[in-house]
């Protein structure tokens, strides 16, 4: 069995809830959530065991690398915990939705997942552009769908402007690069690059293009700026999907398409190196300052979301360095491992109090720790993990990438990642202290499923010991290098 | 003798009015339609392009999916789009971009 049946069993499940769902109204979300999820559980248990062949003519393509098999794997994780997170919420969402119902909210995050796998096996542009649309188009239907909520429709129409026109200048990136190369393919577009004959201006008006386009999907800066709005006014799962799995499938896309700009002897290299480093030094910034002056949580998140878009810039500018045993391709996917379960963490947290009535504002955290000291221990780790305390998972991917940046001399870039994470140090730990020194109001215990306990704290361990035993993961990222290196 | 370069030209100035339009319109229906000519105007370079890319005197087809694959996304997203526009014009009976400025930090 390859690995593609099991992206066109997720999507056909996918329909099929969906079919079930329009003709068998009276069926229970709960029936509906936990089928979905146990599809994608099984799809995440048969991934290791997929073999690697495909039929010839899909090699063209679709490809199975360490990096794809890596990704394929990450989509199913965040998909699974968001179809978790919405069953959690239910009770809450309800009230915003159309007659009560949860319709779509089970089968669109199914095909989403299906999408980023797809694009974690994308070989050429067109490939990319279909799965990269199927994720955005499901995602404006996702971040609309607490319709009854004034936000959530203005986070949607927000949403979906600035993704078309993201899509727009993709498109007429991809359109500019194909002119300039004559190829969509990766590979090929590398080795046009590669060639003194090209012409210079139009290939680097369609990758700076591209870029763009890629740019507002990751939330880079200078189009970063839907960001707060849109993950603010999304229903909490849907926002944790995004900034977890909407971020990581464009990055992998991104280091696909890196690779060949910045490809051996490619004649746009140095000027994409600097355009990388001017923005991911600018996103880190423009995130982390404005957080400082954030009253509501949820924004405070995303404004992080943005900055660690901007490490993860940096980590993609660092080419190869002889320091570690991962490329920077591998760098990105091991910040990625360790950016999920802090993010799903912090937006798990938000939800459980949301779910209890309070609000996501940061005075709504208020005397937590006497309240519920479960839930304010686990928002602490994740907020210390977001901030990159020693010890926790977000250290070490912050000092990989420093390191890097250290490594390759750029210490403009590395000053900028510097003073954003001193920043985060101050905005997280902020939060955290208004959870353990204010006195909140005499609200009710919180109470939490033992469900949520389970996972919520399954995720602050993988915090923990990837903070302190990293080794695993970086092994199979560490695979990944040759398989680079030989292209 | 129409060559790749009028092609560029006439998909540039496209492209041009279409992010202008999506930059200054106030109406969302307006701004939408704008975004739907920046694709235009992409297929339009694709198409150019791929008609002057010949590969053993054929045109190159490659870019020429691409546009199908384009025109295809893009009706789906016309009709997400407008179904969120129409269900934004239910709640606020409007459909100018002023509507939408609740969310703030």
């Amino acid at each position: 069995m390859s690995v593609f049946t099991l992206e066109a069993g997720i999507a056909l499940l996918g329909l099929a809830l969906l079919m079930v769902e329009a003709f068998k109204p009276d069926i229970s979300r709960r029936t509906l959530g936990l089928t979905a999820m146990a599809g994608t559980a099984l799809a995440l248990v048969l991934l290791p065991f997929c073999g690697t062949t495909q039929p010839g003519f899909m090699e063209a393509w679709h490809q199975l690398d360490t990096l794809a098999m890596f990704y394929k794997g990450f989509a199913l994780v965040i998909t699974l915990l968001v179809l978790w997170l919405t069953l959690e919420c239910a009770p809450y969402l309800t009230r915003f939705t159309l007659d009560g119902r949860l319709a779509e909210m089970f089968s669109l995050p199914l095909i989403t997942c299906a999408g980023m796998m797809w694009m974690a096996s994308a070989r050429d542009l067109v490939t990319v552009f279909v799965s990269l649309e199927l994720v955005t188009v499901s995602f404006y239907v996702l971040v609309a769908f607490a319709r009854k909520s004034a936000f959530s429709l203005e986070a949607g129409v927000k949403y979906l402007i600035l993704g078309a026109l993201s899509t727009g200048i993709l498109v007429y990136g991809i359109a500019w690069i194909y002119g300039a190369t004559g190829s969509m393919n990766f590979a090929a577009i590398g080795e046009a690059l590669a060639d003194p004959a090209t012409s210079k201006p139009a290939a680097l008006f369609g990758a700076a293009l591209l870029l763009c386009g890629l740019g507002f999907k990751v939330a880079a800066a200078p189009f970063h700026m839907w960001v707060p709005d849109v993950y603010q006014g999304a229903p909490t799962p849907v926002t944790a999907f995004l900034s977890v799995g909407s971020k990581a499938a464009g990055f992998v896309v991104l280091t696909r398409a890196l690779d060949a700009f910045l490809a051996e002897g490619s004649i746009i290299g140095s000027e994409i190196q600097a355009l990388l480093l001017v923005a991911g030094s600018l996103t880190a910034l423009l995130g982390s300052l404005p957080a400082m002056f954030q009253t509501s949580v949820k924004r405070l998140l995303a404004y992080s979301s943005i900055s660690h878009a901007g490490y993860l810039l940096l980590a993609l500018a660092c080419r190869e360095s002889a320091r570690f045993d991962i490329s920077s391709s591998g760098i990105v996917a091991f910040y990625l491992a360790t950016y999920l379960p802090m993010t799903v963490l912090g937006f798990l947290g938000l939800g459980l109090m949301r779910a209890n009535g309070l609000g996501e504002d940061i005075k709504d955290f208020a005397g937590l720790s006497k309240r519920n000291p479960f839930l304010a221990l686990l928002m602490t780790i994740s907020f210390a993990s977001l901030a990159g305390l020693p010890l926790t998972a977000g250290f070490l991917g912050k000092l990989f990438v420093f390191l890097g940046l250290a490594d390759h001399g750029y210490w403009g870039a590395l000053s900028c990642a510097v003073i954003a994470a001193a920043a985060g140090f101050y905005y997280y730990f902020k939060t955290i202290l208004v959870m353990y020194t204010v006195e909140g109001s005499d609200t009710p215990a919180l109470t939490i499923s033992m469900a949520s306990k389970v996972v919520a704290g399954a995720l602050a361990a993988i915090i923990l010991v990837l903070g302190v035993y990293p080794k695993p993961l970086q092994k199979v990222l560490a695979a990944d290098k040759p398989a680079i290196a030989a292209k | 003798m129409i060559t790749l370069g009028h092609y560029l030209v006439v998909s540039g100035m496209l492209f041009a009015l279409g992010l202008a339009g999506v930059i200054a319109r106030r109406n969302i229906i307006i701004v939408y339609m704008c975004l739907e000519m920046m694709l235009s105007a992409a297929n339009l370079a694709l198409v150019g392009f791929s008609r002057f890319h010949l590969v053993n005197g054929l045109p190159d087809y490659t870019a020429q999916s691409l546009v199908f694959f384009t025109i295809t996304v893009a009706a789906a997203e016309v009709a997400v789009g407008l179904a969120i526009i129409v269900a934004l014009f239910r709640t606020k009976q409007s459909v100018d971009v002023e509507s939408v400025t609740k969310l703030q930090g």
